[in-house]
């Protein structure tokens, strides 16, 4: 050891004499790299679960700067242009810094920035073959989920990639429904005195811990995949109903509202955890002309609802008990993209989504289901004109029965753009 | 027994691990590009190194997967052509492999054309213009003098982080470059007839080449750069081979044939599907064969 640190020391001084011709045109105070991604489209149609509505729209216009901050930290910021009903939301999706000079596999990204959860998570929205993000993704994490918090993350020196983080956020976004609130709003005022006694929920201020971890590699020269586990506990994820009082119909409006706009995640729960694969594949390895991409996930939000004693007694308070003990939300997709000519690609997507709907004191199931075929033009690296067809089946699901929809889209990036993930 | 052979199995692990630290104790380095794996096998033969493309993958387009983040994050050298060949995917892997040794080119960076003159150097860079880089163009080891001074910069480097090795990298360049220069006038000589030939290729990845030896590149299969041959663009350069001065279709190992091919049928001209890099083809397993493999398809079209 003593050893090489000598090595080292020798080189932290060779490098202290050795001039610093960095060239400046590369990214840096002086020269940040710019970048903004530009998305429209038109759609027949309305998706479920907060995904885009019928008729013209635009998609997420995002705006980035990163750059080298100095040796040890890289930093970028996201702003984020939503039009949703004539009003334009200005929205940071990231504002963060990551050191870049810690010792042994270690890396801190501290602000807000995008949950290295799942496989499609940590990757921005435009890198998409298709034009919603996945219904589990939409129910589960607001469509992406991106937050105020700290991340470690740690990168093992062998030849399998293996990747292993941990993440703490602050939550707000993933808070379950608070059905308090929502009683003073439209409740009578008989239950009042009630509701000040236990006042609004008591939510943790940091609501969101998150651990993962990743391994991939190469199948011979044409092949590679990465496998991921993630697990994501949410303090503030189960919906608190409190037995007895919701005699009438009770819904979690202000989170499960899918004719407004939310980020937040429709459905939350305590604890959900994730399975992501992908598997890549281009001949003899090269990207340029033809590859194909497979990739899925699964979701599963556990400890979703919980039912408290009411004042009053109620009858069937142990029946309920038993029979939402074990309820959880599921969610999972599979999907396969091919390039075949570097103008062309074409995928198919097929996802569901199950969950419950609270109505009064008892769970109804929900299922959601989506078939996507999409065919894309690009007509370079940085220009995409997408067509894509959906299927939308529901089950109990906010009226969505049997939809067909048909979206045309135009993701395209200009400026500086950043390398993109695998 | 039990107790001695697991005795035997500590004692093993221990040497094992001696071993592993041993081992490394030689520079372990990252090639972006098979030529620089090649050229870092010249200076540093006893070095682990790790080429992260074949000649048969387009440098431009790399997926940042796993395995390359799991091997830069084991790197002391990652060694890249640079003026911006691999900003598609090498900031990634810099990013997700959370090695510091080889973040900056303070450290365990190496660019090649950041110690040679590239040539195609743009003031002013527009994206209409198609994928182009205002550094120049990056295919340089096609150069045999760049090549050489590159190959000089890179064993300063390999001294720099490996002082105990510095004999042996000398001594090392010393040979290459002795053998090296050597070849040079003979690969002119083989090439002499090549001057002031004109040729058709795809994309700019035989700049350097062609400049070496006085060959024009009258026309490129792309339309612009990184945009592939179309149809359209094809069929005007049916009439611009017809005029009867283009010697050969040029294509690389990792490039589309299907333009240089529609073309060549129609002009009745040779096309030739040069190695890009070592691994190119069959005959292409170092550098020198790498050039002579390239100068004897060339010469063979006459």
């Amino acid at each position: 050891m003593s050893y090489s640190n000598k090595r080292l020391s020798l080189v932290a001084a060779a490098c202290a004499l050795a001039s610093t011709h960095v060239s400046a045109e590369d990214s840096s105070l002086t020269n940040p790299n710019i970048s903004a991604v530009l998305d429209g489209f038109y759609q027949t149609g309305d998706r479920g679960l907060g995904g885009r509505s019928e008729g013209f729209g635009l998609g997420e216009t995002e705006l980035a700067i990163s750059a080298n901050i100095d040796d040890m930290f890289y930093g970028k910021v996201t702003a984020i242009l939503e039009v949703h009903d004539g009003e334009t939301e200005i929205g940071l999706e990231e504002a963060f810094i990551q050191t870049m000079d810690l010792p042994a596999g270690l890396g801190i990204r501290a602000g807000r920035f995008l949950s290295d959860v799942g496989y499609l998570n940590n990757q921005h929205l435009h890198t998409d073959s298709f034009i919603d993000r996945p219904g589990a993704y939409r129910a589960f994490m607001g469509n992406h989920y991106f937050d105020d918090g700290v991340r470690l993350t740690y990168v093992a020196p062998t030849d399998l990639y293996w990747t292993m983080g941990v993440e703490v956020f602050k939550g707000d976004k993933m808070r379950a429904a608070d059905m308090y609130e929502e009683h003073e709003e439209h409740e009578d005022h008989e239950h009042e005195e009630e509701h000040e006694e236990h006042g609004p929920r008591d939510y943790d201020t940091v609501g969101v811990y998150s651990a993962f971890t990743k391994f991939g590699g190469d199948i011979g020269i044409s092949s590679s995949w990465q496998v991921g586990l993630s697990y994501l506990h949410n303090a503030n994820g189960k919906v608190m109903v409190e037995e007895g009082e919701h005699e009438d119909e009770v819904h979690v409006d202000e989170e499960h509202d899918h004719e407004g706009h939310t980020h937040s995640a429709s459905y939350t729960g305590e604890n959900t955890y994730i399975a992501d694969f992908v598997y890549k594949w281009a001949p003899d390895g090269n990207y340029k002309y033809q590859h194909l991409t497979i990739s899925g996930e699964y979701f599963r939000v556990t400890d979703t609802f919980a039912f408290e004693e009411g004042d009053h007694d109620h009858e069937e308070e142990h029946e309920h008990e038993e029979s939402h003990g074990d309820d959880f939300f599921e969610g999972w997709y599979l999907s396969g993209v091919y390039q075949f000519s570097p103008h062309w690609s074409a995928g198919v997507r097929y996802g569901e989504v199950d969950t419950f709907e609270l109505h009064g004191d008892h769970l109804d199931a929900q299922k959601l289901k989506e078939t996507e075929l999409s065919l894309a033009w690009h007509s370079s690296h940085f220009s995409t004109v997408r067509l894509q067809y959906t299927n939308q089946k529901g089950t109990n699901f906010d009226g969505f029965e049997d939809d067909n929809i048909v979206s045309l889209q135009y993701v395209m990036t200009l400026g500086a753009h950043g390398a993109h993930q695998f | 027994m039990r107790i001695n052979s697991k005795k035997l199995i500590m004692m093993g692990a221990l040497c094992s691990a001696f071993i592993t630290s041993a081992a490394n104790a030689q520079l372990n380095v990252f090639a972006c590009e098979p030529e620089y794996a090649a050229l870092a096998q010249e200076i540093a033969p006893e070095a682990k190194i790790y080429s992260a493309t074949s000649a048969l993958q387009d440098p431009h387009l790399v997926q940042a997967r796993p395995s390359l983040i799991a091997k830069m994050r084991q790197a002391d050298l990652v060694v890249c052509a640079g003026a911006d060949l691999e900003i598609g995917w090498l900031p990634m892997l810099q990013m997700k492999a959370s090695n510091n040794k080889v973040r900056s080119t303070d450290k365990g960076l190496f660019y090649a054309a950041e110690h040679i003159e590239t040539l195609d150097q743009l003031e002013q860079v527009d994206r209409s213009m198609g994928d182009v880089h205002a550094k120049g163009n990056p295919h340089l080891h096609f150069d045999p003098r760049k090549l050489l001074k590159v190959a000089s910069a890179l064993s300063e480097k390999m001294t720099a982080l490996d002082p105990e090795g510095a004999a042996g990298y000398q001594a090392q360049l010393a040979d290459f470059s002795e053998r090296w220069q050597q070849a040079i006038p003979k690969w002119e000589e083989q090439a002499a007839g090549l001057k002031g030939k004109k040729v058709i290729a795809y994309h700019s990845s035989f700049r350097y080449l062609f400049n070496w030896l006085s060959i024009e590149q009258v026309a490129d299969l792309e339309p612009k750069p990184g945009i592939p041959p179309s149809s359209s663009h094809l069929a005007k350069l049916v009439s611009r081979s017809q005029e009867g001065d283009v010697m050969a279709i040029l294509v690389t190992s990792y490039q589309d044939e299907r333009g240089a091919n529609w073309l060549g049928e129609r002009t009745e001209l040779p096309v030739l599907v040069l190695p890009m890099s070592v691994g190119g083809n069959s005959d292409s397993k170092d550098l020198f064969s790498l050039y002579d493999s390239v100068l004897t398809l060339l010469t063979n079209v006459e």
